[in-house]
């Protein structure tokens, strides 16, 4: 209510501001949190944060320091210390997402030292404690060539690289590993046999090499200062045709490898084949050394017996069977053995901690007999999509809705006597729920966990979030407590869109979520359906399409099942619809698809001819400028969105009609320009009829990212090349102060063409934006804002007023009345608007949000290599109490007030009794 | 009949020499005072005099809406046109006074019957009603009255939609 020094110009809404504003003072001292942040206390009650680091690459137990740990390496660029007991991170170093920081080697002695990035290299020395950098050199390679298959290794203290040159030679350079210094230079060492199947075992490389029939398996130690090979025969080891080799996956003991299921070991510069079979191809080998001897661990994913895991003596060639078992409960897909160690306890026992890490990104940590100590699902450091589902009422709050439903009533009790009878029950069972509350008072509400039904606001929703991995997650939205998994290995979630088609509010039908993503080898569609309440398979569970798809959608409207249909539009313009008895509902229904190189977009209408719906091409838009430009964005209005104002009220009284396009598309491109370097383009294009309502171009810009659509007000962020800044840019389409159509009338993009009046501004963003999204809420009363996650790993809310494209450069009058602040190139991103106070959170890379059922609150989820979870409030928490409301005071003055009506009602009547007497 | 004679002979004469010889019941009248006159007058003022004295009185009260216009002028002009609580209390009272006068009007004139009776309620009447416009004019010029589009954007039905789409960027 910061305004309120702004002279409001009055009129009958200026009133009702006015006495609103009173109240707001009122309400100030007494009952609302107007803070924009949150208190200090307040840390972690609506929000949580979730650290990950992503797939495991590399990972070896710290065996050094007190503090037990695992140090990791992962896909995603992360050097991290986990928590031997929790899992939890200690540390973590967030190295570069793109190849610079690629994490070539991680080796732990009493330090750690990392080699990152691919030439330049960069080669690290990390305190194993406390993950504090201690050294540092820099290595380039004058040739660039074939440094992809270059490899590191720590042999004596020495760094060892070797850059293996195909059927010519490889290059061994060694060099200290603290100080970089080059001991021998570089050398070369002539190996013709070599190609890309060879493994390392450091210190000997070793290729299968030769004709097809004459092969030669051959071995070399290439840090020796004499060349020396070991060649054998293929044959000897294995008659198979196609020889592979493969290296083990974690190797602490003998230089060896895998000769497609035999292991093979390099002793004394000699072959050595071992006598412990491999179970199974796909099983993941390990050597690992323990009190009695080296081990062999191998652990699959068995048909029957699910995980299982085995190790042998190396030696001895026995079983070792206090190791061994197998799990069916345990779901690890494609189980990959990251970090093994044994050890032996006092009854001569063997101790294994291993940690395996699976095809679904998930770690986990076993110990003895199969027991998993703590897992870790890395697949969340890569959060693709994300649905907010709302819950299933309660059983006893269905059975009152169902009361009242006009036709279950209709259907159920037909008499007045059934339907008081019915009342009763429910009256009953409603008393029934409030005693058990009461017995088991809070001690056994805090040991079980929350059941899953709506609360009275709607602010506990489950979150669906679809991973890069294929995994697919049910989350709590409140504790951020993992409710169910599912892992779907063929899906390839990288174009993949979520819908949910049935909410939870049908009571006798379930909850439907639709996945819809692509095969991973075929690229064909692939459609999973879940119950996003349990992640149980429903309706179409997972359909396997035989054909591409270009373009889904939802139907807008819902069966008697209340579930909307899904359109596939496939790739020869033909049209499926899922269930197809949802086909003759199909009306009305247009769709768009742009083609991401060709910059060009279709619009298809899609029409039900009594048997079947077709597509229908009905207009197209290149928008490819002459051959340079692509599509980077195409972004509509999300589908549920309501519109509370249809128009902004000006000072002097008359509205300014706002043109709210249900159909519009914002499409941005890019690409080169002959003149400018670098043109953005942002065109506004209508849906349905493939109308360009405005367009707007960017010269010497690069990169359009994050655009926001949501009433008539369109953003999109780009980066300046001129001023080397991000710029963002908004847009407001208006229709003028008189309206196209009638209030409450359709809208309809085929009547009659007509521009409308857009305004747009250009503000300086003085940070990286990540992530950018707009707050929902249910009736979209409040104000909208804008979260705009940074890459310093903060979130930002920012009020649109503040990217409004109507701020004046110096209002005169009339805009100063109205409000509106004077523009500001820079936009201003201060401390106290960041959502996530002090928890920075690392590499983000969406922002989700969703309504709840208070109007003034929106429930907020950021992915990227962190997850957090908040809820905001844009126009504060107008109706809820607030956070640390006193309910005993209040409770206390009341009943006081009570107390004192009554006593002094008495005194009253006595004094007036003493009265009459005398 | 002399002391009569001899009263109005002296009309302005004082006998303080008179002797208390006669203690008559009937006492003197006071000077000045005369009894044929004084009946004269209140003869023909009972009749005339109270019923005008009423009608005067009426007129004043139909009057009196019309009389508080300057007043009513002068406080508008006084409590400008910003809204706070001390002017929007006067608009109120001048609003909430003509409006409750008008309800009142019947008990206002229910002792008056008389020929004018009716032109004074029309006066009363009109005069109230004077007042409300003047107050309106107030919220008028105050911005108060809902008269603009604007007012009503908020009860608004919201727009449907005819044509629905979907899509986006390729999926292949």
């Amino acid at each position: 209510m910061g305004n309120l020094s702004i002279n409001l110009k009055p009129n009958f809404m200026g009133l009702l501001k006015c006495l609103n504003s009173i109240n707001w003072f009122i309400v100030f001292f007494s009952l609302i949190n107007l803070s924009m942040c949150i208190y200090e206390d307040q840390i972690g009650k609506f929000d949580w944060r979730q650290s990950y680091v992503g797939r495991i690459k590399f990972a070896q137990f710290d065996t050094v320091s007190t503090a037990r740990k695992i140090i990791v390496a992962t896909e995603e660029n992360v050097l991290a210390a986990l928590n031997l007991k929790t899992g939890q991170v200690v540390w973590r170093h967030v190295f570069e997402s793109t190849s610079s920081g690629n994490i070539q080697l991680l080796h732990l002695s009493d330090q750690i030292i990392t080699v990152t990035g691919s030439n330049p290299y960069l080669v690290r020395g990390w305190d194993l404690s406390t993950g504090v950098l201690i050294w540092e050199w820099g290595l380039t390679l004058q040739k660039n060539e074939h440094t992809d298959f270059s490899e590191w290794w720590v042999q004596n203290g020495l760094l060892v690289h070797m850059v293996p040159k195909f059927g010519s030679h490889i290059e061994v350079s060694v060099y200290n590993v603290a100080t970089g210094h080059n001991r021998g230079a570089t050398s070369k060492l002539p190996a013709v046999w070599i190609n890309e199947g060879c493994v390392l075992s450091p210190p000997y490389y070793t290729c299968i090499s030769g004709s097809p029939g004459n092969q030669l398996l051959l071995s070399m130690d290439v840090t020796s200062d004499a060349v020396q090979i070991i060649s054998k025969p293929l044959a000897e080891y294995t008659t198979a045709r196609n020889a592979n080799l493969n290296p083990f996956d974690t190797n602490t003991v003998i230089p060896g490898f895998l000769l497609n299921e035999k292991i093979i070991l390099i002793r004394g510069n000699k072959f050595e084949a071992i006598n412990i079979a491999v179970s199974e191809p796909s099983a993941s080998v390990a050597l690992v050394d323990s009190a009695s001897g080296p081990l062999v661990l191998q652990t699959w994913n068995d048909e029957a017996k699910g995980f299982t895991l085995t190790a042998h003596n190396l030696v001895s060639g026995q079983r070792v069977n206090e190791i061994g078992w197998s799990d069916r409960s345990l779901s690890i897909p494609e189980p990959e053995l990251s970090a093994v160690i044994c050890t032996k306890t006092a009854r001569e026992q063997h101790v294994c901690r291993i940690l395996v890490t699976a095809a679904d990104d998930a770690s986990h940590l076993i110990q003895q007999e199969g027991r998993v100590l703590w897992t870790r699902e890395e697949a969340l450091a890569n959060v693709v999509a994300v649905e907010f589902v709302d819950l299933p009422v309660s059983d006893l709050d269905a059975a009152i809705e169902s009361e009242f439903d006009q036709k279950e009533a209709a259907k159920m009790h037909s008499s007045v006597l059934a339907a008081f009878t019915r009342r009763l029950q429910s009256q009953f069972q409603q008393l029934q729920g409030a005693v058990r509350t009461l017995l088991a008072g809070d001690a056994a509400a805090a040991d079980e966990p929350p059941p899953l039904v709506r609360d009275y606001f709607n602010l506990h929703k489950i979150m669906v979030l679809l991973t890069d991995a294929g995994k697919i997650f049910g989350m709590d939205n409140l504790s951020g407590e993992i409710l169910w998994k599912l892992y779907e290995p063929n899906l390839n979630t990288e174009a993949a869109v979520m819908f949910t088609r049935r909410s939870a509010r049908h009571p006798p039908h379930d909850a439907y979520l639709t996945i819809v993503g692509k095969h991973e080898e075929t690229g064909n569609g692939l459609i999973v359906s879940l119950n996003p309440i349990r992640g149980t398979p429903v309706g179409e569970q997972t359909l396997h399409l035989d054909v591409q798809i270009l373009q889904c959608a939802v139907l807008y409207k819902a069966d008697a099942q209340k579930l909307h249909a899904l359109i596939l539009l496939d790739k020869d313009e033909n049209v499926q619809i899922l269930p197809e008895s949802s086909a003759p509902l199909v009306e009305n229904m247009y769709m768009h698809v742009a083609d991401r190189s060709s910059a060009v977009v279709r619009g298809y209408a899609l029409r039900h001819d009594g048997e079947r719906v077709s597509a229908k091409n009905i207009w197209s838009v290149d928008l490819s400028g002459g051959g340079s430009q692509r599509v980077v964005w195409s972004v509509s209005k999300p589908a549920a969105e309501r519109i509370h104002s249809a128009g902004r009220v000006l000072p002097d009284r008359s509205v300014l009609y706002k043109h709210l396009n249900p159909n519009l598309v914002l499409l941005l491109t890019e690409g080169p320009d002959p003149v400018h370097k670098d043109v953005v383009v942002a065109t506004c294009v209508d849906g349905v009829s493939g109308g360009v309502l405005s367009a707007h171009v960017h010269r010497r810009a690069r990169r359009p990212a994050l655009p926001l659509h949501s009433e008539h007000f369109l953003a999109y962020l780009y980066y300046n090349d001129k001023q080397r800044r991000h710029e963002i840019a908004t847009l407001e389409l208006y229709e003028g102060p008189e309206r196209w159509v009638p209030a409450g009338a359709a809208f309809s993009s085929l009547r009659g063409a007509r521009a409308p009046h857009v305004q747009r501004h250009a503000y300086i963003v003085p940070a990286a934006p990540a992530a950018a999204a707009l707050s929902a809420t249910e009736r979209s009363l409040t104000d909208k804002h804008v979260l705009l996650a940074l890459s310093t790993g903060a979130i930002v809310e920012l009020p649109w007023a503040l990217l409004e494209p109507r701020r004046a450069l110096s209002p005169a009058g009339e805009a100063r009345e109205e409000g509106l602040v004077p523009y500001a190139p820079e936009l201003p991103l201060p401390a106290e608007a960041v959502v996530n106070y002090n928890a920075t959170l690392l590499r983000l890379t969406r922002i989700h949000t969703a309504p709840s059922g208070l109007e003034s609150t929106s429930l907020v989820l950021a992915t990227g290599l962190d997850l957090f979870y908040t809820r905001i409030a844009p126009s504060k928490t107008f109706d809820l109490l607030k956070d640390d409301f006193d309910y005993y005071l209040i409770s206390v003055v009341l009943a006081a007030l009570v107390l004192a009506t009554y006593s002094t009602k008495y005194f009253a009547a006595r004094k007036m009794l003493k009265m009459a007497w005398k | 009949m002399s002391q009569l004679k001899s009263n109005k002979k002296l009309k302005w004469a004082l006998d303080f020499n008179q002797k208390n010889k006669q203690l008559s019941t009937e006492l003197p009248s006071p000077p000045g005072y005369s009894q044929s006159s004084n009946a004269n007058y209140a003869e023909s003022s009972k009749d005339s005099d109270s019923n005008l004295l009423l009608i005067k009185k009426l007129w004043d009260v139909a009057l009196g809406p019309l009389k508080q216009v300057p007043m009513n002028l002068f406080i508008m002009y006084m409590a400008g046109n910003s809204i706070s609580i001390f002017p929007i209390m006067m608009v109120g009272m001048l609003i909430v006074r003509p409006v409750k006068a008008l309800f009142a009007t019947q008990s206002t004139f229910k002792m008056v019957e008389g020929t004018q009776a009716i032109g004074q309620k029309i006066v009363y009447c009109i005069g109230n009603i004077v007042n409300i416009l003047l107050a309106l004019y107030k919220c008028q010029s105050m911005g108060l009255l809902p008269t603009h589009s604007s007012d009503w954007l908020a009860f608004e039905e919201p727009q449907t939609r005819l044509e629905h789409i979907g899509g986006g960027l390729s999926l292949i």
